[in-house]
């Protein structure tokens, strides 16, 4: 458990804050809402019901992804969170397809819902019809994704957010910067088991340190990638889980993990290590917890 | 697992190894017949085509790779892997014409893609998912029974280069230590 040196940047979204030294804010916690084939959405109000029900109880906010496979969806899912999620919950888009991606982010504007959005994600692919997208439609915060595929390592991943790292004509922060968005958490882009998955824990204090910005990442990939773990069937929910505590452990500030039906296992057991590191850190470093941190809720 | 044939780990099932043809499966629930050399799954269009590369021209005998199911979206991995075929890359290893989300190829050296191009043919069935269709394919480039390619050739990963020679026993990372005070602090600061 340690402090940063550098100042730490906090971005707000409609009320929940990221960002910071370890032990201010609790860990934001981003769960997938997948939708395989027709959205079931009776089915995803009740999750995001029990993902907030958690928030309340714990203190670790909620922030429901929203994955859009089809264009056919796109206007379904906006609406849905437009009309059924809280007004002021924040949520995330995740989508691969750049024509969905800008499809999603006109229609995003259209409803005025641009200021809850977090963009998940703006990476080394982004196509000059995605950066006009964004210009015009500039959502509150977005996930820039240090996924270098040159280098894996945290000295690659630093690259890619710095420079580009000859992939792509600006640095990734630069380029999110340009484009109008201010708000912006790195995603250190965990990798496959065997393929240096490890190097997205280790680069969170890294990036942490150099750029001070929110950084965290989806942990859970690496496990749902693992093969050997089918042997272990019956343990795989609480690896997943697990894994996750290894961001607020390296000073991370937000996980993206998996489905939303992990909530129950991931809330409780990221709370309980944002606790002890807020125990640590303010007797330590004087560093002291927010209101809203599971600390002053459970205690 | 891999094994002398196929280097690089990976998600196939190895089958008969003087097999001449290798089949790439996308979004589909299929099981090839084990008269094919080895098949997997490709989800993504960067380091699974990497995989792929690698694990064929570890074995001269594998002359075709039979592409089916429809596509991953988004990644657009199975016509990435044919455009690499066709194209190669470009000179910031970007797969050329690959339309997926971020189609770099970093792990192989142009020796190897060259040979993947030269020893490889591609029989695409992207967006076919009908079972007979694709092992009537498959049967059909088995007949073909091409000779094999020669020598085994094996792509070497390419290392990241580590340079760093760290005598502090409390490093996080070269650019990073954790100061006597339990503070993240930059090196030489």
């Amino acid at each position: 458990m340690f402090s940063f040196t550098k100042d730490q940047r906090i971005f707000e979204i409609s009320g929940v804050k990221i960002g910071g030294q370890p032990g201010v804010y609790p860990t934001v916690l981003i769960g997938g809402l997948f939708f395989k084939g027709e959205p079931d959405f009776i089915k995803a109000e009740n999750q995001i019901k029990d993902m907030l029900g958690l928030t309340k109880k714990l203190g670790n906010p909620s922030i429901p992804d929203f994955f859009i496979r089809k264009e056919q969806y796109i206007e379904k899912i906006l609406n849905f969170i437009d009309k059924k999620i809280p007004k002021r919950q924040p949520f995330s888009i995740d989508i691969i397809e750049p024509d969905l991606k800008i499809k999603t982010l006109q229609l995003l504007d259209d409803k005025g819902l641009l200021q809850r959005t977090i963009y998940n994600s703006i990476h080394i692919g982004i196509t000059n019809e995605e950066r006009d997208a964004l210009k015009n439609h500039t959502p509150n915060m977005a996930i820039i994704v240090a996924f270098n595929p040159k280098d894996k390592s945290p000295d690659g991943k630093i690259e890619i957010l710095e420079n580009g790292a000859n992939l792509i004509d600006n640095g990734l922060i630069n380029l999110t910067k340009k484009l109008g968005v201010k708000k912006i958490l790195v995603d250190t882009a965990a990798m496959a088991p065997g393929d240096y998955s490890g190097a997205a824990i280790a680069a969170i204090p890294v990036i942490k340190e150099e750029m001070g910005l929110p950084t965290g990442c989806a942990i859970h990939n690496v496990v749902e990638k693992s093969k050997w773990l089918d042997d272990f069937k019956s343990i795989r929910k609480q690896v997943d889980a697990s894994s996750n505590i290894n961001i607020p452990m390296f000073g991370g500030d937000f996980t993206i993990y998996g489905p939303i039906n992990n909530s129950n296992t991931v809330f409780p057991m990221i709370a309980w290590q944002d606790i002890l590191i807020s125990e640590y850190v303010e007797n330590y470093f004087g560093i002291s917890p927010d209101d809203s941190h599971p600390r002053r809720k459970l205690f | 697992m891999p094994d002398d044939y196929y280097p690089w780990g990976g998600e196939f099932i190895v089958c008969n190894h003087k097999g001449c043809v290798a089949v790439v499966i996308l979004n589909l629930d299929y099981i090839p017949s084990e008269n094919v050399a080895i098949y997997g799954w490709l989800k993504t269009e960067n380091i699974g085509i990497e995989k792929i590369v690698a694990n064929v021209i570890s074995n001269p005998n594998i002359r075709y790779i039979v592409v089916c199911g429809d596509d991953i979206r988004g990644h657009r991995s199975g016509l990435s892997l044919i455009a690499l075929n066709k194209n190669g890359i470009d000179r910031n290893n970007k797969i050329i014409g690959a339309r997926g989300a971020i189609p770099y190829i970093e792990n192989l050296n142009n020796e190897a893609i060259k040979r993947f191009q030269n020893q490889i043919e591609i029989i695409d069935l992207i967006g076919v998912s009908d079972k007979k269709i694709i092992k009537r394919k498959i049967d059909e480039y088995i007949k073909k029974s091409p000779p094999s390619f020669g020598k085994p050739y094996y792509a070497i990963k390419i290392k990241q280069k580590n340079e760093i020679n760290l005598d502090d026993k409390r490093v996080i990372h070269s650019k990073i230590k954790i100061n006597y005070l339990g503070k993240i602090v930059k090196r030489g600061e």
